[in-house]
């Protein structure tokens, strides 16, 4: 199992107090991974930090062979991971031009765009949303169309923020089968979530944070041995 | 009354018979302020965005300070900026009193604060996921900028708007850096200030007749796009 990512030494203090204090973090490759933990706990400042849209106090990363501080890895983080809010936002367009906005920001000419909105809406069961302004979508709308924004992108990591919060049953059902189908094709997920049931038949391994720190504290799907990410600070 | 009718009417032949005094004070003020609106809000918007998105020394400070000048009268912008530019200012080897240039200088100043408070306003109140979810989409920052001011495009329309009004109806800077020279500085506020001074109601009343449908038109405008944007 390949590591995708190592990130060491993740520390913010906001207003005078550590949010974050992990030593070590590790995201594998084509693996999908749970983390949970109490409202306020960090898991969504640990994202935005591990995805380059939180500045950490002291983070160093390595990826792609290299080892960088957070600044240095930000452009290639942010290019390679997506974070999706709790609440995804999707900006006052038709969901089809939500859906292209990633690709024409990285280039993609008109037509191609078009097509491959096309193939991505149809993936998603979402064709009959195309040209509906986003902003109208029901919740779990939303996230299937923000999920589908995302993955046309081929992110290296995905990073979802309780992306079955506040759906009815139908909506995590179908949120979740996304889900699914994104592990199967090979892109590595991270959810954070307090409803566990709904993520964790697709989770490969649990992580749980407390008091600004990291642990492993069980693999769900499988039997593997715990290992402690963090033994350091979990003696002590 | 009988005046007033009789001044209004007038005022509509002006204006009909296409009376070139009349259309050129029009079409100079008109310039001036649309010049001054197009220097003064790039700028402003980015501004703005900066005092809303970012977290640096004195930025209270500074918003305060723009809120203030917001306000502040048009003479005084006039006075200090003819301080400036007259010929023993600062400024003065540039020539520029008495110019239509110093009349956008004066409305670029006077209409800066208000298009940076107002924009700021917007842009602090706008959904701060906006910007991540550009970012984190692959948006380089200018562009997640423009995504952004996009999505609150209505508040810095208004402001736009705002600006271009109280520019265009201003009279303090105007006559003080303008001069109100006929073909060369008159425009319509210092126009009406002259001719009603003159008793001369008919060309008055029509150049304020152009001022206030073109308030209604911008406020129709505004109202039209804004429902045509309403989800």
């Amino acid at each position: 199992m390949s590591n995708l990512i190592d990130y060491k030494n993740i520390t913010i203090t906001l207003s005078g107090k550590s949010i974050l204090d992990i030593d070590h973090l590790t995201v594998q490759a084509h693996q999908c991974t749970l983390l949970t933990g109490k409202n306020g706990s960090g898991k969504t400042t640990l994202f935005k930090i591990m995805s380059g849209l939180l500045k950490p106090k002291s983070t160093h990363i390595h990826y792609q062979g290299l080892d960088m501080s957070w600044q240095q890895a930000k452009p290639y983080i942010q290019k390679d991971i997506i974070y999706l809010h709790q609440q995804p936002y999707l900006f006052d367009a038709s969901v089809a031009d939500n859906i292209a906005y990633g690709l024409y920001r990285s280039g993609e000419n008109k037509a191609n765009a078009h097509q491959k909105v096309m193939q991505a809406l149809d993936w998603a069961d979402l064709s009959h949303l195309a040209h509906r302004p986003a902003k109208k979508l029901s919740g779990g709308e939303k996230q299937r169309v923000a999920l589908t924004r995302a993955r046309i992108l081929s992110p290296r990591l995905l990073l979802l923020d309780e992306p079955t919060a506040s759906m009815d049953t139908d909506a995590k059902q179908q949120t979740s089968l996304l889900l699914q189908r994104l592990k199967a094709e090979g892109i590595t997920i991270m959810i954070s979530s307090h409803e566990t049931h709904t993520v964790e038949h697709i989770a490969d391994r649990h992580l749980h944070i407390e008091n600004g720190q990291i642990n492993v504290i069980k693999r769900p799907t499988h039997s593997d041995k715990v290992t402690i990410l963090n033994p350091a600070k979990n003696n002590s | 009354m009988n005046d007033l009718s009789q001044a209004s009417v007038s005022a509509f032949q002006l204006l009909l018979s296409g009376n070139s005094d009349i259309w050129e004070i029009i079409s100079l003020s008109f310039g001036v302020s649309f010049s001054a609106i197009l220097i003064a809000t790039p700028i402003a918007l980015i501004i703005a965005f900066f005092l809303a998105f970012f977290q640096f020394p004195f930025r209270r400070a500074i918003i305060s300070l723009f809120n203030t000048f917001m306000s502040i009268p048009a003479v005084i912008i006039g006075l200090t900026l003819y301080l400036i530019l007259s010929r023993s200012g600062p400024l003065g080897d540039l020539r520029l009193l008495f110019t239509s240039k110093a009349m956008i200088i004066g409305q670029v100043m006077l209409s800066f604060p208000l298009l940076v408070a107002m924009a700021h306003a917007s842009f602090q109140a706008a959904d701060r996921r906006a910007w991540e979810t550009a970012i984190t989409l692959g948006a380089k920052p200018w562009r997640a900028f423009f995504t952004l001011m996009h999505e609150v495009r209505f508040g810095l329309i208004a402001a736009v708007v705002a600006g271009f009004g109280r520019v265009v109806a201003e009279i303090g800077s105007s006559m003080m850096v303008g001069g109100n020279i006929l073909h060369a500085t008159r425009n319509i506020p210092t126009a009406i200030a002259l001719e009603t001074s003159k008793g001369e109601f008919a060309q008055g009343i029509a150049l304020g007749m152009v001022l206030l449908v073109l308030s209604l038109s911008l406020n129709a405008g505004v109202s039209i796009f804004q429902g045509k944007g309403e989800l």
